[in-house]
């Protein structure tokens, strides 16, 4: 555990040593300044004064869970987006021939190794969003006096989004000792797989009556982890303080990271460098 | 427990290319034993099997066949590393982490911890001469101090047996001399080093058994002093003012040859017939004042043994 622990460390100092995700902590900082800014002046009520009109008598706490999403969900997206192009290249640097060698000639086990690698990446981001989220939360609560707890999810659920693409991330890293290829696979599926497997499940029959689409829809559909649920309806759901409609995206991705996991250590632990 | 700190049998390693078409045999059925407490030095042209050798040691790759056992461990049992250091060739180090840092980050991983981590990091920059860049990034340093801090990380965890390939490469005449004298030095403390290096002048110099590798074989393995005797052939000097004792009569009987530089070259065909050979010259008057058994050098021997597996390999 404690070798799992450093390795998790180093990734977060090697992670840290980046521009990107520097870039991304001035950018979450720049967005808390503007929101004191904001939120500092009477505009703000202006602001909850104009949705409060526009929906139509909704309830105060609501109209705040309401503007706490919309001010994280672009960051939030851009946060997994800039996470995915930074982390891709935690393992291919790992495995890079000079490196890897002194890092199994110590008395580490490659589970160990490839282990730390992924908690390293997951604490990066994880720190990222919890620092963002909670300053909009902390600055909002505090303006509205209205404490929404629920709120809080939406750094679980993020994190859990990049780290079911992260995983596939380390798996083509580890065959591939390349960060390329993976990093355009997560963006494959973050993007584009996951929202359209997610529109096309739900609304198949307005797209085709052949029930051999409809079975290969559904197959991929299970497939493919369901980030686009994961970040979208059920974190919106949970920051809302709403019911969830569905776990099952959850559990189906929890699922893919799982086995995604378990091939891509199975894989180094016969690899040869 | 008495056992060797190497222990190879049979082990072999074949390469295949993705697609399976193409293997190449990198190291082949290879067995060997070093005793605890040597330098070994294992020699070969580029390609021969050396670093494969270390990786399939260290676990760092699997072989194909044979079994292997370090500290009487075997290889597959990765907490035996907890007594290995290894530098290899053309290492990296994290550029964002000071030399100091490094160390760090590579001790902790050898389950040190705390001051003692703390005191034998400053020790170890101290012997390489690197305590002045401790809080200097890696990206900084040159070829020189990267050697020597590797080193310095291959003894972080003061390991039984150490694993050096290419230890002075980059490195300066005066710090080979440095990185020589600790090894002997660590030979003294009871380490075992075993070592690739292309520098055989320098393997020499320090080395109580090489090995020679080509092509994944092991050619031959032994004492340096007995790997370099020319067996048959001596060099004799004689009190000066003798020589005219020599007759060509003699001098043809023995195949006695005068060399520039004073000494006569002495060929006999079987060493038994030393003794008699000398007590014939010396019955003629002749005062022999020294008498040596001629020497290749390592690298001499190296390309002869190098050059006699190559034809045969064509034959």
């Amino acid at each position: 555990m404690n070798n799992i622990w450093i390795m998790t460390w180093y990734t977060l100092r090697e992670a840290m040593a980046r521009k990107v995700f520097i870039s991304f902590l001035i950018i979450s900082a720049l967005v808390l300044i503007f929101m004191l800014v904001i939120f500092g002046s009477n505009t703000s009520i202006d602001i909850v004064a104009g949705m409060k009109n526009a929906k139509l008598n909704l309830p105060m706490e609501q109209i705040v869970s309401q503007l706490e999403l919309l001010i994280i969900s672009p960051l939030t997206g851009l946060c997994i987006l800039l996470s995915i192009f930074a982390s891709a290249s935690f393992i291919p640097i790992m495995l890079e021939k000079g490196n890897i060698d002194i890092l199994l000639s110590k008395p580490v086990s490659r589970d160990q190794l490839l282990l730390g690698k992924f908690f390293g990446g997951l604490l990066v981001v994880l720190l990222n969003i919890a620092f963002l989220v909670l300053g909009v939360w902390l600055i909002i609560s505090i303006k509205f006096s209205f404490w929404n707890l629920s709120f809080l999810w939406t750094i679980l659920l993020v994190t859990f989004t990049f780290a079911i693409l992260y995983s596939l991330i380390v798996l083509i890293s580890v065959i591939t000792k390349g960060s390329t290829f993976g990093m355009m696979v997560a963006y494959l599926i973050y993007l584009i797989l996951s929202p359209v497997l997610h529109l096309a499940n739900n609304n198949i029959d307005m797209f085709t009556s052949s029930t051999v689409v409809k079975s290969v829809v559904k197959i991929f559909y299970y497939i493919i982890p369901q980030t686009s649920e994961v970040s979208g309806t059920i974190t919106r759901n949970l920051a809302l303080g709403n019911a969830v409609d569905s776990y099952q995206p959850i559990w189906i991705s929890l699922i893919f990271l799982v086995l995604t996991m378990g091939i891509a250590i199975s894989v180094f632990r016969k690899k040869d460098f | 427990m008495d056992f060797n700190a190497i222990e190879t049998t049979g082990l072999a390693k074949t390469y295949t290319s993705s697609f399976g078409k193409k293997t190449v045999s990198a190291l082949n059925n290879f067995t060997l034993q070093i005793p605890k407490g040597m330098i070994f030095g294992l020699l070969g042209p580029n390609g021969a099997g050396k670093t494969t050798l270390i990786k399939l040691l260290l676990g760092i790759t699997f072989p194909t066949a044979g079994s292997a056992k370090i500290l009487g461990e075997d290889i597959s049992n990765f907490k035996v590393k907890s007594k290995i250091g290894y530098l290899p060739e053309n290492h990296k180090y994290p550029a964002y982490l000071t030399g100091g840092q490094v160390l760090h980050f590579f001790g902790s991983l050898s389950g040190m911890t705390g001051d003692n981590l703390k005191t034998r990091i400053d020790e170890l920059l101290k012997i390489v001469k690197l305590e002045e860049w401790k809080k200097t990034k890696v990206k900084n340093y040159s070829k020189g101090m990267m050697q020597r801090l590797g080193l310095a990380q291959a003894m972080l965890n003061d390991p039984e047996l150490i694993f050096l390939d290419e230890p002075t490469d980059g490195v300066d005449p005066i710090g080979r001399k440095e990185i020589r004298d600790l090894l002997i030095d660590l030979k003294h403390q009871g380490k075992t080093i075993f070592l690739n290096s292309h520098i055989l002048s320098e393997v020499e110099l320090i080395t109580d058994r090489v090995g020679i590798l080509n092509k994944g074989k092991l050619l031959k393995e032994g004492n340096v002093k007995e790997l370099t005797a020319r067996k048959e052939e001596y060099k004799i000097r004689f009190e000066s003012g003798n020589e005219y004792l020599l007759s060509p009569e003699l001098m043809e009987k023995y195949s006695l040859a005068k060399t520039n530089d004073g000494y006569y070259s002495l060929k006999i065909t079987n060493s038994n017939d030393l003794d008699k050979i000398v007590d014939e010259l010396r019955a003629k008057g002749l005062t022999i004042r020294e008498l040596v058994q001629q020497k290749d050098t390592l690298e001499d021997m190296f390309i002869s043994l190098i050059n006699e597996a190559e034809k045969e390999n064509k034959q």
